[in-house]
């Protein structure tokens, strides 16, 4: 999936290769005895290998999103098919399974647990596939090794950097070989050079054909992107190639406040 | 299905990462089990001291004794002795009522006995021979006095351990002979009653003895009687019959408390049962709060704990685990936490008790045992309550979607 790669094609071998599939997708939130809509009917197609930036002010909706696609939140309306399976009637041990074996998450404030050390926080997902210990701390220290940071393993998260900390949290979601990462704002706390090497990270675990969703307010992040979509007020306003689409401004979009 | 020993290295590993949290979870529970274990022990050893002091005299009898009259009666001054003589005593075992075992008791105290060239002052008792029965004296060595030693008026005496000390150090007292007031008995038998120095200190004799060699009265002393299978009230009925009849033949006014006097043990065997449920209750209430409170403690803990780590659980579902594997991890390592820190304060209670039992040996209190089936019923309870009391906000925890429990402040 190059960046160049024609829209039209992008279209029509999407519906063939669907790695997520939402329609109309919408989304509420009770709000001081009213409803807050906050998916207002999102139609969207992702294929098997790309990596998409989403992107909008804070408000428009793109967190909501990601998390509906990683089945940490339901959704009230629409289809969300992954990996042509219906994610709408799946039952919590279900949710539980994809989560374990199809998704892996990055969080802008990094979610490790604190009193684990950076080599536990990392094999802890084998855990759940029911993956004996030795073999974890195998695997996990093998990851960290490719995060560059395998001589960190034992400590905790407090001894460790920001940058450090995402790099565990990357391993982390990269230790079951998921199929789609999900990043929440992965840089939103970092500096630009350590921003920098998480989405070099991101690009590199991308090239192995894992599909990567960041959800970012910053345009360079999403500019390392394949695909940008911008999100506004619940709906999709733009959808297109990184380097071609959406500088802000140029679409009476006012860059984001936050 | 979880792997079990996968799940206690997980458990051990939270359980060490968090001292605050587990020290305040087994403080709660170590110290509840401690308290109660040591309250349940002081509370038996008190009951055991109490008991012991009571089974020396046997609860099924009455205690008959005579005083000087404190009120006027029938044209008698007040101030009047009254004595138990053998008419009276013949009267009460023989007309007014069955009973199989009764006996005299009249002390001589001060008095000097020798062996050989030792000597010293005890007490000389002089019985009939059931008296063994109705105050529960253990024979050592030797026999008991028997119906013929009182036919006979016998010089012989059964001495208490006490005076074997005192007057033949190591040597065999039975079949000796010694003098009581400078009349020569032979020793049939010795007994020692544990606890008791003052019975340990008496030489008993025939009653028959008593009187003729050194009284030359017809004097008893008191009366003990036994009320056999009767019923506490049967007992009372008996005793009231006898104070009655007493009354009558010496002129003693009905009123006059000291004149006349027929304890009943019966009652006051019943009495002290009250008493030693009064302790056991006041016991278990305090054992009880204790619980209640320890209870608390642990299930207030808990609900913080699982607050606390409302964030880590929704990350944990994040990376794939399910809603049963995280109220497993809690609620087991609520349990593990309760039940060690509950075995250690038990522990730790009945080592305290052991220690401070040698030091605690007193006339009521002796024996301060450990209620096994009662610590392990708390120690139930507070495994229980801490496992509920986690389980309720752990259920209350993976039911909201995973992303309430990642943003949770």
């Amino acid at each position: 999936m190059s960046a160049s790669k024609p829209h039209f094609i992008h279209l029509r071998l999407s519906y063939l290769w669907a790695m997520l599939s939402l329609r109309s997708i919408e989304k509420s939130y009770p709000l001081a005895g009213n409803q807050l809509r906050v998916l207002k009917g999102i139609d969207l197609i992702i294929e098997q290998g790309e990596m998409v930036a989403i992107m909008g002010s804070s408000g428009s909706g793109k967190s909501t999103l990601l998390n509906v696609l990683g089945l940490l939140d339901n959704f009230d309306d629409g289809s969300y098919y992954l990996d042509d399976v219906d994610m709408s009637e799946l039952s919590e041990r279900q949710a539980a399974r994809y989560r374990s074996r199809f998704l892996g998450f990055v969080f802008q404030s990094f979610n490790l647990i604190a009193f684990k050390s950076a080599l536990e926080n990392v094999a802890l997902p084998l855990f759940y596939q029911k993956i004996p210990r030795r073999e974890r701390q195998k695997r996990a220290l093998a990851m960290l090794g490719r995060m560059g940071i395998a001589d960190r393993a034992h400590h905790l998260p407090s001894e460790l950097s920001g940058g450090q900390k995402q790099r565990v949290a990357m391993a982390r979601a990269l230790i079951t070989t998921p199929r789609v990462i999900l990043a929440d704002e992965p840089t939103g706390a970092l500096d630009s050079v350590t921003s920098n090497e998480v989405m070099d990270v991101l690009r590199e675990v991308n090239g192995t054909g894992i599909t990567v969703i960041i959800v970012t307010h910053e345009a360079d992040i999403a500019a390392r992107c394949d695909r940008t979509i911008r999100l506004k007020d619940g709906r999709i306003v733009e959808d297109g190639n990184s380097g071609e689409v959406v500088e802000p401004t140029a679409h009476g979009i006012s860059p984001d406040a936050s | 299905m979880i792997f079990s020993r996968e799940l206690w290295i997980e458990i051990g590993h939270t359980v060490i990462a968090n001292p605050l949290r587990t020290a305040l979870t087994g403080l709660s529970v170590g110290l509840g089990i401690f308290i109660l274990v040591v309250m349940q022990g002081l509370g038996f050893g008190l009951q055991n001291g109490v008991q012991q002091d009571f089974e020396d005299e046997a609860s099924n009898s009455l205690w008959i004794r005579t005083n000087r009259t404190t009120l006027p009666f029938r044209g008698r001054q007040a101030n009047r002795s009254i004595e138990l003589r053998n008419a009276d005593k013949e009267i009460l075992t023989e007309e007014l009522f069955e009973t199989p075992l009764h006996s005299a008791r009249r002390m001589l105290w001060g008095s000097t006995i020798q062996a050989g060239n030792e000597e010293g002052r005890f007490g000389i008792v002089g019985v009939n021979e059931d008296y063994d029965q109705l105050e529960s004296i253990p024979l050592i060595s030797g026999r008991w006095l028997h119906q013929g030693d009182l036919a006979q008026s016998a010089k012989v005496v059964v001495i208490g351990q006490t005076i074997v000390d005192d007057l033949f150090k190591k040597r065999n007292p039975i079949g000796e002979y010694i003098r009581l007031r400078n009349i020569t008995f032979r020793v049939i038998g010795t007994f020692s009653r544990s606890g008791s120095r003052w019975t340990n200190r008496m030489a008993l004799i025939p009653i028959t003895t008593l009187q003729g060699v050194f009284e030359g009265t017809d004097q008893v002393g008191r009366v003990i009687v036994s009320t056999g299978d009767r019923s506490v009230e049967e007992a009372s009925a008996m005793a009231s019959i006898a104070d009655g009849a007493l009354r009558m033949r010496h002129a003693v006014h009905p009123d006059d408390q000291r004149a006349v006097r027929v304890d009943d043990n019966n009652e006051e065997f019943a009495m002290t049962q009250r008493i030693f449920i009064g302790i056991r209750l006041f016991i278990w209430v305090i054992g009880g709060f204790t619980l209640f409170a320890g209870a608390i403690g642990v299930a207030n803990i808990m609900s913080i704990v699982v607050k606390e780590r409302t964030v880590e659980i929704g990350v944990r579902k994040a990376l794939g685990a399910t809603s049963g594997s995280i109220v497993t991890l809690i609620v087991v390592e609520a349990i593990a936490l309760t039940s060690i820190s509950g075995i250690l304060g038990m522990i730790a209670g009945v080592l305290t008790l052991e220690f401070v039992a040698p030091f605690a040996e007193h006339d009521y209190f002796s024996n301060p045992a450990v209620n096994l089936n009662v610590t392990l019923t708390a120690l139930g309870v507070l495994v229980l309550s801490g496992a509920l009391s986690g389980l309720a906000p752990a259920l209350r925890a993976v039911r909201i979607r995973p992303i309430e429990a990642l943003r949770y402040e």
